[in-house]
Parts: structure tokens; C-alpha cells; sequence
């Protein structure tokens, strides 16, 4: 289905109302804080690239989009093809996917639907050759039919609908196999236990790197600041893994040379914030960008754009092709903290292990309008962290500018109430 | 002599208040903020200068807060209105024996805050980007109505009938909902007290979000309108504390704060 409000093709690149929304945030990020590091310019870069200029970022072989962080990336390397995380951050794409979904759905859908219905769609990464929707919550799983009546192709990986039974976990280990035998389909290649070694090696590698930036926002005062770090997850929905891989490790090394100087990214006092809930995706880095600019410093996240994303590694039992399989599988299901799930105390005694262990002071909780699973968990998580004695503030919001002000109030009250609290304390 | 400013820049009404050197309340203003807030802003901290004789000079540290804090340069400083509020209703309340909950509702926000026994903010909640029960909603009643903002109040309590019910959360759909019971016949009286009390449940539900402790103090221009006073006691079903001046308490607390951060040498 072609949109017929896109009549963006006749405009340069640059003029489109979803490059220079995209570029207003990367000059925010860029030019509203001083020394921002160095190698941080590969990134800045490459999304002026992808989002502002619109060039394409060059794939080889079959692309497979993911519309969640449940679809196992490292089977569809080890068929040789390339994944795609759909998931987008802009509001121009969220208007343009009302005209699929009802009015008060959740930002994060219609922004992905906006953008796949567009002929002129960023990230440039190329016409899919399959689109992978695992059955996640209600919206994303209504998508499927939407997606496909655009003409994508569109594969639902079922997902059970909870995580902890043995039951569930048998269910998803028969679905993961089921994907792999799509993707065989797909790129007419075989599985072999060769490729999907190298595969995992290739993902673990990006793990253990995002491990090494992730603990170094353990100092205080910190390193480095969440909205390069949301920035750097960011791009891995996109960009090539090895040269992801490659640039963070700069970024580490710098971030190294950085501790042993004594370099502060943020004031001593900066109040430090877990940030949890709906994930920032780019260009939608309002929230993370407003708590940074009021002197607040995002030091962890709970979020599916990157800590839920990246964090949790694979592990294999016995290095045999249907074992592999299997834990692959369970990485995907057991340690995911996403509300969807029933019993999701996971995610709270991750909230409370992040908390205690980057030394953060308060926890902004991020929730889209329409995402209902978010906001039901709001309360339970909110008297967890509560009775551990931090703070929360729950805020909600969606991909529109226009609370701006109220947001910047909101967190600037929170901030002023932390350090009023600290001051008096000691 | 020396004197301190609080400049709260709301979206509606500027208001300004000067405390001296002991920390007593000097003068207050309050005027329309208009579209151009900054130099509206500077206009109504001359005027009340000008009334009392003084000039800019002898205001030696001045702090802006409120929608328009970031647009005004020439403060020393700015802080968020919700912190202001609470400094400003922590001192104003000394005087009624103290408050732990505010309730402040403004010309495009309605917030709840829960201060300690030491004045700091512990919680708050702010109703989100939308103008239903704020001090514009009550402004679109009364324009839909054809009565004066300041006439609300009676005609709350001149009512006959039962408050009608206004179940629109949005301020645009009640304005709809209001012209449809106006269309039907019912008296502006009780459409009035309707929209007191639909505007006084919202509230009710923003402060059970932040846990309501003794006393509740109520500021904010709305807080003129002796009729959705009334309606919030109501619903409360308590006593609120509705100080002399409601609409300058934030201004007042951003003014003590001025005075606080030069005297303990911050400035």
C-alpha cells in the first residue's frame, strides 16, 4: 500500500519533514552538551547519514526486518542473512500510522507502520525480504495483517503468552525451530553448526562489548552521558554488527583513557537516573535528552533499545546444532523483563539490582500513551522501588513535541526534589 | 534596603512578589502574561517596584520560575514551579499550623504535591499535556456560559437543582457537552456547579496519587473561585487551606529562595 501524503520524493532529501526532525535531535545531542567524545563522531554520523541525508546503509544478501527484541538475530546470520530492527522513534512516521491504528495506540506501532507504508523510508536499509513479528503484545500482534496488507512478507514467531512454565518454554523452543526452518526457505541454505557458531560468536562479540560500556557508567562521576549510550544502542538496530562492534570498543578504550584522567561527563552532583519503561528510539530521544539538559544523568536502563537488548548473553550447554537452538531460544524468553508477561517480578529485581549497583538516585519511568501493559505495571514497580527507598516518577508521554514544557517541569521538580533530599541527608 | 524577587512566568498570568531582608513578604503582582512573555514579564517587575518605590538595583537576587523561567535572561536563577510552590506553601502555612499537601491548579496544569515535615518536595503528580481541569478549562465554561470568570463562584452556590454531571475529560469535547445541556434547558447554575465538581474529581484523583496528609493547601488562580473551592472540600471531604494571595504562593516561594541563596553566599 503506497501512502498518498508522501509527497516527500519531489523534496531534497534533506528538506523532508522526517530528515530535519531527525536532525533537530542529533543537533541537540551534538551541540547542547561540551565534550561530548570523540569517537562518539561515528555515530553522530552515520545516523546524519541514514536519517538526514538518506543514504543507504549498504546490506549484502537477504535483509529480515524484526519489529522486537524476540526474534533470535543469530539464526538469521547463520543463514547468511542480514537483520533489521524495525522498531522507529519518529513522530512523523507516528501521524502517518494513525491512519492504520486506532487513535490511542501506542507511538512506537504507528511510528513502524507509518514508516513501512512510506516509499521514502529512513533508516535507508533496503527493500525486506521478510518481515519477522513476533506475537508480543496486542498491537504489535494486530501489525502483522497491516504490514502485510502493504505488501511485506510477514513471518509470526509465536511467542508464549507467559515466560516461567516448562510448558511455555517447550512452546517457544518449537517456534524458534519453525523460524529456522522459514529462513532455510527463505535463503535456500542449510543450517549448519559451523554457521551458527559463528553467528553467535559474531553477536556475542557485540555483547561483550555493550557489557564493557554498560559497566563503565558504573563510575561516579560518570563517563559518559545516556544519551550517547541510547544513541550507540540505537544503532545497532541498523547498522553493520562487526563495525557496531568496532566502534564501541573505540568508545570503551576511550571511555578507559577517560577514567584514568579523572574526566567528568557530568557534574559530581548530577543526580544519577535509572531510566525504565517504553523504549527511547531514535529520534524520539525526548525524555532521556530533557532529564540530561536539566543536569539529571541517565546512568542505567531497563528498556528494549538496549539494556533489555543487549544484556543478556547465550548460554549453551552442549555445542550440538539442536542444543544451540534451544538456548537460543531461552535466551530470548527467560530473562525478558517485558511487561507483557503476567508475573514479571523480573523486571523489578532488575530495577532494584541496577539501582543498587550504579548508585542511582531516582528512576524515570517512561510509559507511551496506549501502551497499557507499561502503565499496569507502573504501580507494582513503583512501591517496589518505593519501599527500597528510591524515588520514581512515572511520566506519560508519546512521540509529539508539544509537552515539552510540562515534561521539562516534571523532571526538573524530580531532580530539584533529589538533590533537596541529598543535601539534607548529609 | 535590600530586597529579593520571585518572578513566576505561568502561561496565563505573570505574577511577581518581593521579600525583604528578614524574609517578609514586601508586595506582590499579579498581571496578564499575554504572548510576550519576556518583556510583559519585565513590565510587571517595574510596576511593582515603581509601588513601592524602588529600584531595580535594590533587588539583589532574583529567581524566575514558572512556564516562561528559561525566557527571562536577566534572572540570577531559575527553579521548577513545583519546588517553588512547595517552598512558598510551606511558609505561607506555618500560619494555618502547617501543610503536607498542595494542590495547585493553574492556566494549563494541575498539580499535587506532598512536601515533609522540613518543606522539601517527597512526591507529585501533574496532569498530563491536557487542559481538563486547570484554570483554562473553567475559562472556556465561563466564555461558553457568557458569564465573567469571577461570577463562578456565585452562581455555584446559587444553584436550585442537583450539580449536573460533566463527564467530557477533554476541555474541547466539554465545551461541546456544556452547549449540549445549555441546548436541553438546564440552568447555568447548575451546569456551573457541575463543572466545579467535575474539575474537583479530577483533582481529588491527582492528590489520592500522591497520598493526601493533613493539611491541603489549596493556590493557584482557581483557587479565587470561592465555588469549586467549595467542590474540592466536597469531594475532599476535608478543609482546605486557601491562603490570602493564591495566586503569588509560587512566585513568594521562588522569592524566599532568592533570598536564602544570597544570604548563604550561593549568589
Amino acid at each position: 500500500m503506497t501512502n498518498p501524503n508522501a509527497k516527500t520524493a519531489a523534496l531534497p532529501y534533506n528538506r523532508s519533514r522526517q530528515a530535519r526532525e531527525a536532525e533537530t535531535m542529533l543537533d541537540h545531542i551534538t551541540d547542547d552538551f561540551d565534550d561530548n567524545p570523540p569517537s562518539m563522531a561515528y555515530f553522530y554520523d552515520l545516523f546524519r547519514r541514514a536519517y538526514c541525508r538518506g543514504e543507504s546503509i549498504e546490506r549484502e544478501g537477504v535483509r529480515v526486518g524484526t519489529t522486537c527484541i524476540h526474534a533470535p538475530e543469530e539464526l538469521i546470520y547463520a543463514f547468511g542473512a542480514t537483520p533489521v530492527r524495525l522498531c522507529n522513534g519518529s513522530y512523523h512516521y507516528d501521524q502517518i500510522g494513525a491512519d492504520f491504528m486506532p487513535a490511542k495506540s501506542c507511538s512506537l506501532v504507528k511510528a513502524t507502520l507509518g514508516m513501512l507504508s512510506s516509499e521514502n523510508a529512513i533508516p535507508k536499509t533496503g527493500k525486506l525480504d521478510l518481515i519477522v513479528n513476533p506475537t508480543t503484545c496486542d498491537q504489535k500482534k494486530k501489525a502483522s495483517a497491516m504490514m502485510a496488507g502493504m505488501g511485506h512478507s510477514v513471518y509470526e514467531l509465536e511467542l508464549p503468552p507467559a515466560k516461567e512454565s516448562e510448558q511455555a518454554r517447550v512452546y517457544w523452543q518449537r517456534s524458534v525451530r519453525e523460524f529456522a526452518v522459514r529462513l532455510r526457505q527463505l535463503t535456500g541454505k542449510k543450517l549448519t553448526r559451523k554457521n551458527l557458531m559463528a553467528a553467535m560468536a559474531k553477536t556475542s562479540r557485540a555483547q561483550v562489548a555493550f557489557r564493557t560500556l554498560h559497566n563503565f557508567r558504573r563510575k561516579a562521576p560518570s563517563l559518559i552521558l545516556g544519551k550517547d549510550v541510547f544513541l550507540v544502542t540505537n544503532a545497532y538496530f541498523f547498522d553493520d554488527i562487526d563495525r557496531w562492534t568496532d566502534a564501541v570498543e573505540r568508545l570503551n578504550a576511550e571511555l578507559a583513557q577517560r577514567e584514568k584522567d579523572g574526566f567528568c561527563a557530568a557534574q559530581k552532583k548530577a543526580p544519577r537516573i535509572l531510566f525504565t519503561g517504553s523504549p527511547p528510539v531514535f529520534p524520539n530521544l525526548k525524555l532521556p535528552l530533557v532529564i540530561e539538559q536539566s543536569g539529571g544523568v541517565v546512568v542505567a536502563d531497563e528498556t528494549c533499545s538496549a539494556n533489555r537488548m543487549l544484556y543478556d548473553m547465550t548460554s549453551v550447554d552442549e555445542w550440538l546444532l539442536n542444543n544451540m537452538v534451544d538456548s537460543l531460544a531461552d535466551k530470548y524468553l527467560k530473562p525478558c523483563t517485558c511487561p507483557i508477561f503476567p508475573n514479571n517480578d523480573d523486571r523489578i529485581r532488575r530495577l532494584l539490582d541496577l539501582a543498587k549497583s550504579f548508585a542511582v538516585d531516582g528512576v524515570v519511568y517512561q510509559t507511551f500513551a496506549g501502551c497499557q501493559v507499561y502503565e499496569m505495571e507502573q504501580r507494582s514497580v513503583a512501591e517496589a522501588l518505593n519501599k527500597a527507598g528510591i524515588v520514581m516518577l512515572a511520566v506519560e508521554t508519546d512521540y509529539s513535541p508539544d509537552d515539552l514544557g510540562q515534561l521539562t517541569t516534571r523532571i526538573e521538580a524530580f531532580l530539584e526534589s533529589i538533590k533537596t533530599r541529598k543535601r539534607k541527608a548529609t | 534596603m535590600n530586597y529579593f524577587a520571585g518572578l513566576d512566568i505561568g502561561s496565563t498570568a505573570i505574577k511577581v512578589a518581593l521579600v525583604d531582608e528578614e524574609g517578609g513578604l514586601a508586595g506582590v503582582h499579579v498581571s496578564d502574561s499575554g504572548s510576550l512573555f519576556h518583556k510583559n514579564a519585565k513590565a510587571a517587575l517595574g510596576l511593582l517596584l515603581e509601588r513601592h518605590g524602588l529600584v531595580r538595583e535594590q533587588v539583589k537576587y532574583l529567581i524566575a520560575t514558572g512556564y516562561g523561567r528559561k525566557l527571562f535572561k536577566e534572572a540570577d536563577d531559575s527553579i521548577s514551579e513545583i519546588t517553588a510552590n512547595a517552598i512558598g506553601a510551606f511558609e505561607v502555612g506555618k500560619a494555618f499550623g502547617g501543610v503536607r499537601t498542595i494542590i495547585n491548579i493553574g492556566g494549563q496544569d494541575s498539580k499535587a504535591i506532598q512536601i515533609d515535615a522540613t518543606g522539601s518536595v517527597s512526591n507529585f503528580a501533574m496532569n498530563d499535556k491536557c487542559a481538563a481541569g486547570t484554570g483554562r478549562f473553567l475559562d472556556v465554561a465561563a466564555r461558553n456560559l457568557d458569564i465573567d470568570l469571577e461570577e463562578l463562584g456565585d452562581y455555584h452556590f446559587n444553584g436550585k437543582g442537583v450539580p449536573l454531571t460533566i463527564n467530557s475529560t477533554c476541555t474541547v469535547f466539554a465545551e461541546s457537552e456544556i452547549i449540549g445541556l445549555l441546548a436541553n434547558g438546564h440552568g447555568k447554575e447548575e451546569i456551573v456547579a457541575g463543572i466545579h465538581y467535575s474539575i474537583a474529581k479530577r483533582t481529588l484523583r491527582l492528590a489520592k496519587r500522591v497520598g493526601i496528609e493533613d493539611r491541603v493547601y489549596f493556590d493557584g488562580g482557581p483557587a479565587l473561585n470561592k465555588g469549586l473551592v467549595a467542590a474540592i472540600q466536597d469531594e475532599l471531604q476535608r478543609e482546605l487551606v486557601v491562603p490570602e494571595h493564591p495566586q503569588t504562593t509560587t512566585a513568594f516561594g521562588a522569592a524566599i529562595l532568592a533570598r536564602s541563596e544570597f544570604l548563604s553566599g550561593n549568589a
